[in-house]
């Protein structure tokens, strides 16, 4: 395989320790479509919960740990679109270093044509944008393309532009407003079979707050509903 | 006294409250979806938005970084038209600078149209000290000032307001019986209001803009009352943020569409009010003087550093109406005058972050505020900034320091970052008791740690 189809594959901390499968779901997407995926052994964290935090000191000697492992001549493939922000954005200043080439999941595959099985078909799903994805990378027609091509009917959410309320420290800070947040969003879908989101972020807060309710919408990684569909 | 200042913990015991009445989250919903879309729908037929964004703000930065020669240049046209201009430092200085010419003027009675600059200074309980008794006549002020509470919302006041609460706030005043219906609501509160305009001797404003090359300020207002309130009273008091000048009349119009359209999603404001000076010799109206009052209170000290943008505001109130934070939490939860995105900036700004430690923290950073500024201020990336500096200052607690810094000795090699989540993995069922684990899991369940890990699976 030539260098070009090379991709390195980062899992981020939430995918590697909550929601590993969301990951091996990623990386079967890239292999179907062709892609060398490498898995960088030395990567821990983006250092981002520090960053947005304010704790730059930490989120520095944590962030580090992402230049030490990957390499800038091939593609970094991130499940999560803060992630890929706090790498795209913020960590070569933060670093004091040259950017990577770095690529949230869903605009990488739709980037490269990904071959996308029917896993959905007949399926009526509602696609939650997580906000630094929407705002900060602007990918927001690529996860719904790649869904409506699994054959998924998206039902819009009403206010598609709010956030579901996990923002880090502060679903922890401001516990109610919170989880009055992931209310919002959780209702919205309606009667959507399941709720997808594009970042492990999103999907602990809506996830752990549908637990706790006993009702709503499942909430499904991109990644898993377009590998094997949100049944 | 209203104080900028809110102390750590106030923001979410505020917010709490908020969202355990029903009415005020109904209302909170409503009133920002509405603004919100009637934002949306003014800008659409801009077919230039994102030019006149640029424009907008090239305009504001270019008052900013020069902003002691257009304010030399703004008093001495004012004072040429006639004008009195006050300079004053602080909150208390502008208070009693205003109380001052109230009571020069032998004031019994002050009509004031809205102006967030005078709930910034404590205008009214300054001049109730001093004996003088102050109206707001702008209906959402008014209504509040019945209640005895402060705004929530910087253009719309009293958006957490029933119709059946003002109904019953206007029946205080006169004991007259009034339906809680829009139009018999504002008709009595009219006809209650028409005599304070009558009767006042000293009139209060702010401004929405001063122009330094005429030395005019402008008013916008949708109930006139501003006009009314600058014209009738023997006395004119303008107070005026000192970094509410614009270089030229011309700029004028891109920041009178922009804030029409960003605040009401009208056009242009019902009232645009452009004011030179007092009544001249031969002029039948207007007031015999007009004083204008310049308000540091901690501004000029924002000019120079990473954080001058924000001076750049307008207050429109979009970020207000579409933070997901503000429509929960409500205005209140900010603090007694700024709220929302902008207060959550401005007010640690002003006061110090140390007196307003928790409004960094409040936004889940979502962006949706810089989204919708029409100055294009980016207001998260501010809240991301005086994250750090609660750090570098050292106002973030002992506590929060030395967890993020065991977290980030952990997780700076690969086999920290191992063992540590190993050992979270077996003491995991005891994450519910305490600190962040207890806060998220009173109303969400913890997440499972997977038993193997991604990397573990390779």
């Amino acid at each position: 395989m030539s260098t070009a189809s090379r991709v390195q594959l980062f899992a981020t901390c939430l995918g590697d320790l909550i929601c590993p499968d969301a990951v091996a779901d990623a990386e079967t997407l890239l292999r179907d479509s062709g892609f060398d995926v490498e898995f960088p052994g030395g990567q821990v964290c983006c250092g981002q919960p520090a960053f947005n935090a304010g704790h730059h000191g930490a989120a520095r000697r944590v962030a580090r740990t992402f230049a030490a492992s990957f390499s800038r001549a091939a593609p970094v493939v991130v499940p999560s679109g803060s992630c890929a922000t706090m790498l795209t954005r913020y960590l070569p200043e933060l670093l004091g270093c040259e950017p990577f080439d770095v690529w949230e999941l869903s605009a990488f595959l739709d980037r490269h044509d990904a071959r996308v099985a029917a896993s959905n078909a007949g399926r009526t799903l509602a696609y939650h944008d997580s906000c630094h994805l929407l705002r900060e990378l602007g990918v927001s027609e690529q996860p719904r393309r790649l869904l409506e091509r699994s054959g998924a009917t998206l039902r819009p959410l009403e206010r598609p532009d709010l956030c579901c309320g996990f923002g880090g420290t502060f679903s922890v800070r401001q516990p109610e407003v919170s989880v009055a947040m992931a209310d919002d969003k959780l209702a919205s879908a309606g009667d959507a079979e399941a709720l997808v989101t594009a970042d492990p972020g999103c999907l602990l807060q809506l996830r752990g707050r549908r637990e706790r309710r006993g009702e709503g919408p499942r909430v499904v990684h991109l990644a898993t509903a377009l590998a094997r569909g949100v049944a | 006294m209203t104080d900028l200042a809110q102390p750590e913990r106030r923001f979410r015991e505020v917010a709490r409250g908020a969202l355990g009445r029903q009415g005020t989250q109904a209302a909170l919903a409503a009133a920002t979806g509405r603004l919100r879309e009637a934002r949306l729908s003014a800008w659409a037929d801009l077919p230039d938005a994102e030019e006149l964004r640029e424009r907008a703000h090239r305009i504001r930065m270019r008052a900013i970084d020069d902003l002691d020669r257009y304010l030399d240049e703004f008093e001495h046209a004012a004072v040429a038209a006639g004008a009195t201009v006050h300079r004053a430092a602080t909150a208390a200085e502008a208070r009693e600078l205003v109380v001052g010419i109230c009571r020069d003027a032998g004031a019994q009675l002050v009509a004031k149209s809205k102006s967030m600059a005078t709930e910034e200074i404590a205008l009214n309980d300054g001049l109730e000290q001093a004996g003088i008794r102050a109206v707001e006549t702008d209906l959402g002020e008014y209504i509040l000032q019945l209640a005895g509470e402060h705004p929530v919302h910087i253009i719309a006041p009293a958006i957490e307001k029933t119709a059946s609460q003002v109904a019953e706030l206007l029946r205080g005043v006169d004991g007259i019986d009034v339906r809680p219906e829009l139009e018999d609501l504002t008709a009595t509160a009219r006809r209650q209001l028409r005599q304070v305009f009558l009767d006042a001797d000293v009139g209060v404003t702010g401004v929405n803009f001063g122009i330094a090359e005429t030395g005019s300020i402008c008013l916008v207002t949708n109930e006139g009352n501003g006009r009314l309130v600058s014209s009738l009273p023997r006395v004119h008091v303008a107070l005026m943020g000192i970094e509410r000048v614009v270089p030229r009349l011309e700029d004028l119009p891109v920041l009178l569409k922009l804030l029409a359209r960003s605040g009401t999603g009208q056009r242009l404001t019902t009232y645009t009010t452009l004011i030179t000076g007092p009544r001249r010799p031969g002029e039948t109206d207007g007031p015999e003087q007009l004083h204008i009052v310049l308000l540091d209170n901690g501004r000029s000290g924002l000019r120079r550093g990473r954080y001058r943008e924000m001076l750049a505001c307008i207050r429109c109130g979009a970020c207000l109406n579409v933070c997901p934070v503000y429509r929960r939490a409500g205005g209140g939860a900010y603090g007694p005058v700024y709220s929302g995105p902008m207060g959550a900036v401005l007010a640690p700004l002003l006061v110090g972050l140390e007196r307003a430690p928790a409004l960094p923290h409040a936004s889940s950073l979502c962006g949706a505020c810089t989204d919708s500024c029409p100055v294009k201020i980016p207001l998260h990336e501010l809240l991301l900034d005086l994250r750090r500096d609660l750090v570098s200052e050292g106002v973030a607690s002992r506590a929060e320091r030395l967890g993020f810094w065991l977290w980030s000795w952990a997780w700076s090699s690969p086999r920290g970052y191992r063992a540590s989540t190993g050992l979270a993995r077996l003491g995991q069922r005891f994450g519910r008791l305490a600190g962040p684990g207890r806060a998220w899991s009173a109303g969400r369940e913890l997440p499972r740690l997977a038993p193997r890990r991604f990397r573990d699976r390779r």
